[in-house]
Formats: C-alpha cells, structure tokens, sequence
C-alpha cells in the first residue's frame, strides 16, 4: 500500500512544529537577544518601576500581517478541536502504556534521527562552529547513546546547549521575512516563510526518505505515526501553557509563535 | 599635557561603576535564588494545580512587581485607565498571572535550574538567564527584575517567549475594542472559575 502523499508531511510535520513551537531541543540563548525577541520595542531607559507611566511603551505587540485571521481563528478552532478529540486522548494513551524512560528514549532518538535538518542548516547559514558541535553531539548520542536513545551529550558542557536549526530560520537568516501569518490545518501557527520551510525540513529528515524507499510496504506508516506520537505530550503541554490562561488564544498562540521564532532566528 | 590624573579618573570611575554594576546583578541574583527556592519548596507539597495557585500567593505577591507588570500589558492605554479602573485590573492580572505561573508545574516533577551570569541592560534592570530542565527537556528562562522595593520579578521570557509582551498582544486587542472597560472585562472573564 502506499502512503497517501498528504499523510506523510502531516505527521512529520506535526512532530518538527508543535502546533507552537520545537522547544525540547537543549536551549541556549544570549540573554539580550532573548530580551529583544520577547520585547517589540525595548527603550531600558534606566527607570525603575516606580517610575510611573515611563515605561508604557516599552512592550509592543509582537505583530506579523495576518490578512487571514478569519480563516485563520476558523482553522485555530478546527485544530483546537481536533487536539481534544483526537492526540489528546492519543496523547494519553501513549502515557499511560509506556514508562516514562522509554518515552524519552523514543523522543531522544527521533530527534537524534533529525541531526541532517540540523546541520545542513547550520551549514546554509555559515556557522560551521555549530555544525561541527551538532555533528559532535550525534555522535556521542548514536553511539554512546545507543542509536539516539540516551542523551549523554547532555553531560558535555559544549554539546548541550546547541541550538537547533531548521530551514525557515536559515530563511529567516538569509532576510527573508515573515510573509503573512498561517494557521495550517493539523500543524498550527505558522507563516508563509515558515511553512515554505517545513518542505526544507520534510525533505532532510531522515524519516522521509526512509518511507520513499520502503513506501510500498504497509507497516512504514509506523515510523512517521510513532514521530508523531512521541511528541505529544510535550506540545500538547506547551500548546496549554501558552492558551489556558489567555484572554484570547488564537492572539496568545500567535504571538508566541512569532515570539518564539524571532528568537530562534536570533541565535 | 598630563593626562594621567585624567586617565586615573576614568579608570576609577570605571571600576566603581562596575563594582555598582556586579553588587546590583549579586543582589537581583541572590533575590531570585530565594524567590525560586521558596516556589519550588511550595510547589513540592501542593497536591494539585489549584492548591499550588493558592499556596504561591504569598510569595508571588512578595517578588514580583504585579502592578509594573500590569502597566506594561497594558500599554500606553493605561493612562486612560482611572485609579480604580487601575487598581482592579491590577487585582484582576495578579490572580490571572498567579494562575498561569502555577499551571506550569507538574505535581511530582521537580524543575533543576542552572543560573548562568546576570546582565544588567540598564540601571537598576537585571536579566538573570537560567536554563530549566523540566520533565526530560531543556527550556531558556530570562528572568527580568529591577529595583523596587528590593529587586523584583517584572517578567519572565520562556524560550523567547515573553509572559508580558503575549498578555500585551491580547491586552491590546481588547483596548481597541472597548478601551479600558473592555479589558477589565475580558480579564473578570478569564479569572472566573470554569
């Protein structure tokens, strides 16, 4: 049987996007470049916090076109409902049957698995450093982790803090901007540079050229269906974080994600 | 010319503005050190969500500056806010806060923060960078204080995300919609039991 060919980018790409954002990569950050993400327009004038009114205008709305909101609230509705009817109860399955170490260990080695989208990406956008250290930090993690399953780069202060790069950040690096604002049916937030990149990241990772290769047989929809899976919780989790507590979700989601990927843009 | 007195001066300025500089971060980071310690001890006897959000109150209350955070969400639209408009959206965005802040925990999961070196952007500003290991995965956590009162919370950035700047987007929203009514409104509404 063959895969239908919208399957396929959907569940990689449900892995890779979070429905907000790829947070559980090991996180490294200048602290002024975080500020700057997270702050519109930041005039640290020096004034306390007492200084009153001074201040007002030091956080602006993180903004980014959405000629689309419309369609976009519908499809965030549509998500929201599908997260609920479907990978949620999915989601908790998966956590009830499976401890939590192997949980990790299948997450580890997905993300081990993703190291080409990683380093073709330092490598496009000139940071051959952090090409290197990824290039390090998969092979500790294939062999003395075992196949991606363990983490022991962790232990090595140079390989745990390296960013993860993805093709719409090489975009974003390259002075591409953000286009207009998406919401992608299944994917979540999105913008068009964004989601021109997810065909970066779909045609790098190892995972698809794996089912190209074996795409006749019936049992390779396992592999993509099990990436999608071992990623639930944790964006179902930060999908809640992010929308739980908001007076409007679909702003909260949306200015997290444009938020989140000034940043990683940034590093 | 001698310019020795000079280049002293200069010199001397530069290492008492340092020595300022490094007491400020040391006070601001030994201000945050107690701050998170006092929350996770707190969160490790909350038996759930809710009993969290009221157990952390108190302390919340003690080391963040609500009302600076309540401003900046709101904007240049606080102006126009009246006194008690002010007070009660104030109140309103303490609990909305309090209740988001604790839903991040986990009963039973306890987050290992490792403090890197502060920063200090501006007089009387620090941004204390932390990296958070929480349930198997690595996060940034910027912690942004200033003085007043004693060095407290004003935001706090989660992988770029900045707690204040995504409340402002949605402040913001409501403001245009019905200005300072209609942003207490929505935050009546989201502060109400469902």
């Amino acid at each position: 049987m063959k895969i239908p060919s919208f399957v396929l980018p959907v569940l990689l790409g449900a892995s890779s996007v979070l429905f907000i954002t790829g947070c559980a990569s090991p996180a490294h950050k200048k602290p002024d470049a975080a500020t700057s993400a997270a702050v519109g327009k930041s005039k640290s004038d020096g004034k306390s916090v007492t200084a009153a009114n001074d201040d007002l205008d030091e956080y602006s709305a993180a903004t980014v076109a959405d000629p689309l909101e419309p369609l976009n609230r519908a499809t965030f509705m549509l998500n929201d409902g599908l997260y609920t009817v479907i990978f949620r109860p999915v989601s908790k399955t998966y956590e009830t049957v499976l401890p939590k170490f192997v949980r990790q260990g299948i997450y580890n080695a997905y993300e081990n698995v993703k190291f080409p989208i990683r380093v073709v990406n330092d490598t496009l956008q000139g940071n051959l450093k952090r090409a290197g250290l990824e290039t390090g930090k998969f092979l500790v993690n294939s062999t003395v982790g075992v196949g991606g399953l363990g983490r022991p780069s962790d232990h090595i202060p140079a390989l745990a803090d390296v960013p993860s790069a993805d093709t719409a950040q090489t975009f974003a690096k390259w002075g591409i901007g953000n286009g207009f604002y998406l919401v992608l049916p299944v994917l979540g937030p999105s913008t068009l540079r964004d989601a021109v990149g997810l065909a970066g990241d779909y045609a790098l990772n190892p995972i698809t050229w794996v089912c190209f290769v074996y795409g006749d047989y019936d049992w390779i929809i396992a592999i993509p269906a099990a990436n999608t899976v071992r990623a639930l919780p944790v964006q179902l989790s930060q999908y809640d974080a992010i929308t739980k507590n908001a007076l409007d979700r679909y702003l909260a989601a949306r200015s997290a994600y444009i938020q989140y990927r000034k940043e990683a843009a940034s590093k | 010319m001698n310019l020795r007195p000079f280049s002293l001066l200069v010199v001397a300025t530069f290492v008492t503005f340092q020595g300022v500089a490094s007491a400020a971060t040391a006070e601001a980071e030994k201000r945050l050190h107690t701050a998170v310690d006092q929350v996770l001890a707190i969160a490790d006897r909350a038996p759930n969500g809710s009993a969290l959000a009221v157990s952390l109150r108190p302390t919340l209350e003690k080391y963040l500056s609500f009302a600076a955070m309540t401003r900046r969400a709101v904007g240049p639209g606080w102006r126009q806010f009246t006194k008690a408009q002010q007070d009660n959206a104030t109140a309103l965005f303490t609990t909305l806060v309090i209740r988001t802040y604790s839903s991040k925990f986990t009963p039973g999961e306890h987050p290992v923060f490792t403090y890197k070196a502060a920063t200090e952007p501006a007089p009387g500003r620090v941004e204390v960078p932390t990296t958070l290991l929480y349930q198997g995965s690595h996060y940034s956590v910027i912690y942004r204080m200033e003085a007043a009162e004693g060095w407290r919370i004003t935001d706090i950035v989660i992988e770029g995300v900045s707690l204040i700047a995504n409340y402002r987007s949605q402040f913001d929203a409501q403001f245009k919609k019905g200005g300072a009514p209609a942003v207490i409104s929505a935050l009546s509404q989201s502060v109400t039991p469902q």
